[in-house]
């Protein structure tokens, strides 16, 4: 009998707020973000899913929570930038492979805090701030599109414009590709999007002169200031 | 003052994990190649006998080409100054240290002591500083022109640097065009293309970008190697980011970019002098930031990289200076230190970035001083002692007897003056109460009056009018083509 009622409680949504199975399928979601194991991860988001937890659900209340938990962990010196990295790819790779395509069914936008289209401008082929920055932000909630390295100024305004962008951010480490930001922000402008978005530029050589010279919206010298610029910029603190 | 180093290098590794590494990098290279983002390299490569894929750009590399491109590669050659007293002979013995390294976006100021941004004249006067500083034995740079168009920025550095030195001189010069350029105005300053192979004082300094990749920039390779023109590779693997976090399997990484790029270098031109390094650096787990003066890059580019150089027959180049400090301070000090003892200890031929801080993002021109001192130590150091009759002197032991002195000896004057014991001419060794009546100055402080006297007292020799006039009309060319917004 109790079996038999253990069971039924698993397999019945709840109606209105969460209920206990549902927070502990959702729990099981965050826990295997801090596995780091990309399989656990998918399992969990897997049986979340066949056990009617919302898409929404499981990317704010469990990947999400599972990134801020990383995060928290970073802060007090537990962990550090790679795993935030290695949360944030795994997360990602769950969104883009189950969730999303089931918001893409039901048509649901996700509530992200703001879309960033972010990448390292053309002729420059670094990358692993850029790499840290998005992982900092998806952790912080934003939904991001990287385009990756040497990615040309047409190649940011066409992403811009395919999925409604709120940010663009730039990188670049060499002073022969640093030019390379203003362009792209002259690109946003011919292209009528400049208004639409705000533009963060970052990397060694970017000083906060450099950004006010190429009219940029900010700057920030290190991954962690990116997250609380764009916070800012978007008055979302 | 450059020296030697009289002792057994430092060794950590054993033959067999040398091979090993070696063994891996073939590895590497032969089954997960090289990409190669310039199809001018990618061609040459292809018609040296590597296996290509012009999609991928992957360029795999066959053992024997790299079997053959160190066999050909010089195992002595010399790096001249303008003046011939600061020539410098490359070869398996001889150590010298260098001023800064690449243009770094951030300056300190001497005055103020804030952050700014360098300029064209910050690069002459730290050039000129390089240029007195004793232990300094070839120029790079601790500032950057950032006060001229971007397009030709190194071609201005270029300038300051070839005015303001008499020193060898080691400096980047990204992608083709720039490296023609700049190769125009050495030339202008030896005299002639011919000359400049004949007698080469300067060296190009190349980043090819880990993990295994060429970019479009590195054709100056190329350019250079055309002109017979020394090059110092300087491939670094973070390890944690660009390079597995095992310092040994990011060694691999870095390896097999130097010899690639060496490869590269001899197929264009057989016997190109060329600087082989193997550089490990930790990747800081909690700022992502590459960490100079970590004991992880303070052994790699001593004994790792030395230890394969030495495998290779090659001479290397390497790290005196360099802190991750953001200020000329006690870790700062420190970090100087061990970079510059391991690197010397090890027999690295080349050692730069003397002045940087703040990770390689600025330059201080206190540092510089306090980095000359520091490889006068390391030098003195390195020189060991002799052991023989007149060092032994036990005639002097015998006549000065037990409970006698040696202070008035002849055999105690006359070592003295011939520098037995070493004299810092910066760092201090006066009593507390001599320190405090002289004003309890800390050494950055000191440092600072020696860094003024110099600027006020000491020029090199300056190029003829002939010559200056060539270099600004070559940069003046170089603007009208390239600047076209």
């Amino acid at each position: 009998m109790h079996f038999y009622l253990f069971l039924k409680i698993k397999t019945v949504k709840g109606r209105g707020g969460v209920n206990l199975s549902e927070n502990e399928l959702l729990n099981q979601v965050a826990e295997a973000v801090l596995s780091f194991d990309e399989n656990k991860v998918i399992e969990a988001v897997r049986i979340a899913l066949k056990n009617g937890v919302n898409p929404i659900d499981i990317i704010e209340k469990g990947l999400t929570k599972g990134l801020r938990t990383v995060g928290d962990k970073f802060e007090t010196g537990e962990f550090f930038l790679m795993h935030m990295v290695a949360a944030a790819e795994i997360t990602k790779k769950a969104i883009d492979k189950i969730l999303q395509p089931e918001l893409s069914k039901s048509k649901t936008q996700r509530k992200a805090l703001g879309k960033v289209v972010i990448g390292t401008v053309a002729g420059d082929i670094h990358d692993i701030g850029k790499n840290i920055v998005a992982a900092m932000l998806l952790s912080a909630g934003f939904e991001v599109y990287d385009l990756g390295k040497d990615v040309p100024a047409e190649e940011f305004v066409k992403k811009v414009r395919e999925v409604d962008a709120d940010v663009v951010a730039l990188s670049a480490l060499l002073s022969t590709t640093l030019p390379m930001q203003r362009v792209v922000i002259e690109a946003l402008e011919s292209s009528g999007l400049r208004e639409k978005v705000k533009v963060i530029v970052g990397g060694a050589p970017v000083t906060k002169e450099w950004a006010e010279e190429i009219g940029a919206d900010g700057y920030a010298e290190n991954a962690i200031e990116a997250v609380n610029v764009l916070k800012r910029l978007l008055n979302l603190t | 003052m450059s020296g030697v180093l009289r002792g057994q290098k430092l060794r950590f590794l054993t033959k067999r994990e040398i091979e090993t590494i070696h063994n891996a990098t073939l590895e590497i290279l032969r089954t997960v190649g090289i990409k190669v983002f310039s199809d001018k390299i990618l061609k040459i490569f292809t018609e040296a006998g590597a296996e290509t894929n012009s999609e991928s750009r992957i360029v795999k590399i066959p053992e024997y080409l790299i079997k053959e491109a160190l066999k050909k590669a010089p195992k002595k050659f010399i790096l001249y100054g303008r003046n011939p007293k600061y020539n410098i002979i490359v070869d398996n013995k001889r150590i010298y240290f260098g001023l800064g390294g690449t243009p770094t976006p951030y300056f300190l100021d001497l005055e103020s002591g804030e952050f700014r941004r360098p300029t064209k004249k910050d690069v002459a006067e730290v050039t000129r500083l390089g240029d007195a500083l004793e232990n300094i034995s070839f120029i790079m740079t601790i500032a950057g022109a950032y006060d001229v168009p971007y397009e030709v920025q190194y071609l201005h550095e270029y300038e300051a640097i070839f005015n303001n030195t008499e020193k060898p001189i080691v400096y980047p010069a990204p992608g083709a065009e720039i490296a023609q350029y700049a190769l125009s105005m050495a030339s202008a300053v030896a005299g002639g293309e011919d000359e400049l192979r004949e007698k080469p004082f300067i060296c190009l300094y190349s980043e090819p970008p880990p993990p295994l990749m060429m970019a479009e920039t590195d054709e100056n390779l190329i350019e250079y190697a055309n002109h017979g023109v020394p090059i110092a590779l300087g491939p670094t693997s973070m390890a944690g980011s660009t390079g597995p976090v095992t310092l040994a399997g990011a060694a691999v990484v870095s390896n097999a970019q130097s010899l690639a790029a060496l490869t590269l270098i001899q197929t264009v031109n057989p016997s190109n002098p060329v600087f082989y390094a193997c550089w490990v650096a930790a990747t800081d787990p909690r700022t992502g930031r590459h960490a100079y003066g970590s004991p992880e890059f303070a052994f790699s580019t001593s004994v790792i990289n030395s230890q394969m150089a030495r495998f290779y027959e090659l001479p290397c180049f390497g790290f005196a200076g360099c802190p991750d400090s953001n200020f000329p301070d006690a870790q700062a000090g420190a970090e100087a230190m061990m970079m510059t003892l391991m690197n010397t200890l090890s027999g690295v031929n080349l050692m730069h970035d003397c002045g940087y801080v703040a990770g390689g993002d600025a330059g201080s021109m206190e540092m510089a001083v306090i980095c000359n001192e520091i490889c006068g130590i390391a030098l003195k150091i390195a020189k060991g002692i002799e052991v023989n009759d007149k060092t032994l002197a036990l005639d002097v032991i015998r006549e000065v007897g037990p409970g006698g002195h040696f202070l008035s000896h002849k055999h105690t004057l006359k070592f003295l003056e011939s520098g037995e014991i070493y004299i810092p001419k910066l760092f201090n060794r006066i009593s507390k109460e001599a320190w405090i009546k002289a004003g309890k100055k800390q050494i950055c402080e000191v440092a600072r009056d020696v860094v003024r006297k110099i600027l006020k007292e000491h020029s090199p020799e300056p190029l003829s009018p002939d010559v200056q006039q060539k270099l600004r009309e070559i940069i003046k060319n170089a603007e009208r083509k390239k600047i076209t917004r």
